[in-house]
């Protein structure tokens, strides 16, 4: 039994050695506890119809203008759909895409591509994370440095998409 | 080749435009959506005042009406004597989605969720028949 024990601590010590010594002490980047919360947008009063068409035919014009074809959404402050445009020949797949992008943009109050880097950048807890969506071309609704809501645009590539989410963003009064 | 109509993104905005009007004269606050004949999305309109609860029951509504090929209304009909029906995948047996026929075949749908059943579809032909 002892002879058992000493060779498992001898193998424990083994193991802890190769490992300090494979891997020099390397502060955790998750271990940082910053003094201010981030993101910390307040939630603002939920976007009207009018102002939430207002940016779909923004990004629409801003579409056709260069000739693509995409699913644009805009949701409330509550994550919640309040217009939708498919335009003419635009994929499927991308109407709940662009829904999507819209919906985690509001929830977690900031744009899609912040996801998107992270996820590049080696952070694949993101992608455990309630309703994430790792793609940018989804961005906040604001007014008066309040979220009145979100854009999301999906069909072209993500840097099309978000080209497109931009213009219809900034037709809503900031 | 058989080919088929299409609704256009031009074509929505009348319908939702037209809902929109029929719903504001009668102080009515709901949510608009038109879906295509795959009971695909295609444009959707929540008016100031109506739910995100509206946003959803309007989609299925108008999905069910699309995809079946008939009136919700109708599916509501029919269960009063076929309480079975209520069991069908996919279907919303409530009135307010009207099917979109165009020279015979169905083009999509509308559905209306916001005020009682009989308005919504009131709401949802008012949309359909600026397509005329």
């Amino acid at each position: 039994m002892s002879s058992i024990r000493a060779l498992l601590a001898i193998c424990s010590a083994v193991v802890a050695f190769g490992a300090s010594a494979q891997q020099p002490q390397q502060p955790n980047p998750m271990d940082v506890v910053p003094d201010k919360m981030p993101n910390d947008i307040p939630y603002g009063t939920p976007i009207s119809l009018a102002q939430a068409q207002a940016a779909i035919s923004a990004a629409v014009a801003e579409s056709n203008k260069r000739g693509w074809k995409l699913n644009v959404a805009v949701v409330d402050s509550g994550a919640h759909l309040v217009a939708f445009a498919r335009m003419d020949g635009a994929q499927l797949g991308s109407i709940a895409i662009s829904e999507h992008k819209a919906r985690a943009s509001a929830k977690f109050r900031r744009e899609t591509k912040a996801f998107e880097a992270g996820i590049q950048a080696g952070n694949n807890y993101l992608l455990t994370l309630d309703d994430v969506i790792g793609s940018r071309g989804g961005i906040l609704l604001m007014d008066s440095g309040r979220i009145v809501g979100a854009i999301g645009c999906s069909g072209g590539t993500g840097s099309q998409d978000e080209v497109v989410c931009r213009a219809g963003a900034d037709a809503v009064k900031r | 080749m058989k080919t088929r109509p299409m609704l256009t993104l031009e074509d929505c905005k009348k319908i939702s435009a037209a809902a929109e009007t029929e719903a504001r004269n009668n102080s009515w606050n709901v949510c608009i959506a038109i879906l295509d004949d795959g009971g695909h999305l295609l444009y959707l309109s929540r008016m100031d005042g109506a739910t995100p609860a509206n946003a959803r029951i309007a989609i299925e509504k108008g999905r069910t009406a699309a995809e079946t090929r008939r009136s919700t209304a109708n599916w509501q009909e029919r269960i009063k004597t076929r309480p079975e029906l209520i069991r069908m995948p996919g279907v919303t047996p409530v009135q307010g989605g009207l099917p979109i026929v165009v020279d015979g075949a169905c083009v999509g749908a509308v559905g209306i969720s916001g005020v009682q059943s009989h308005e919504d579809e009131q709401i949802a032909a008012a949309g359909i028949k600026a397509l005329d």
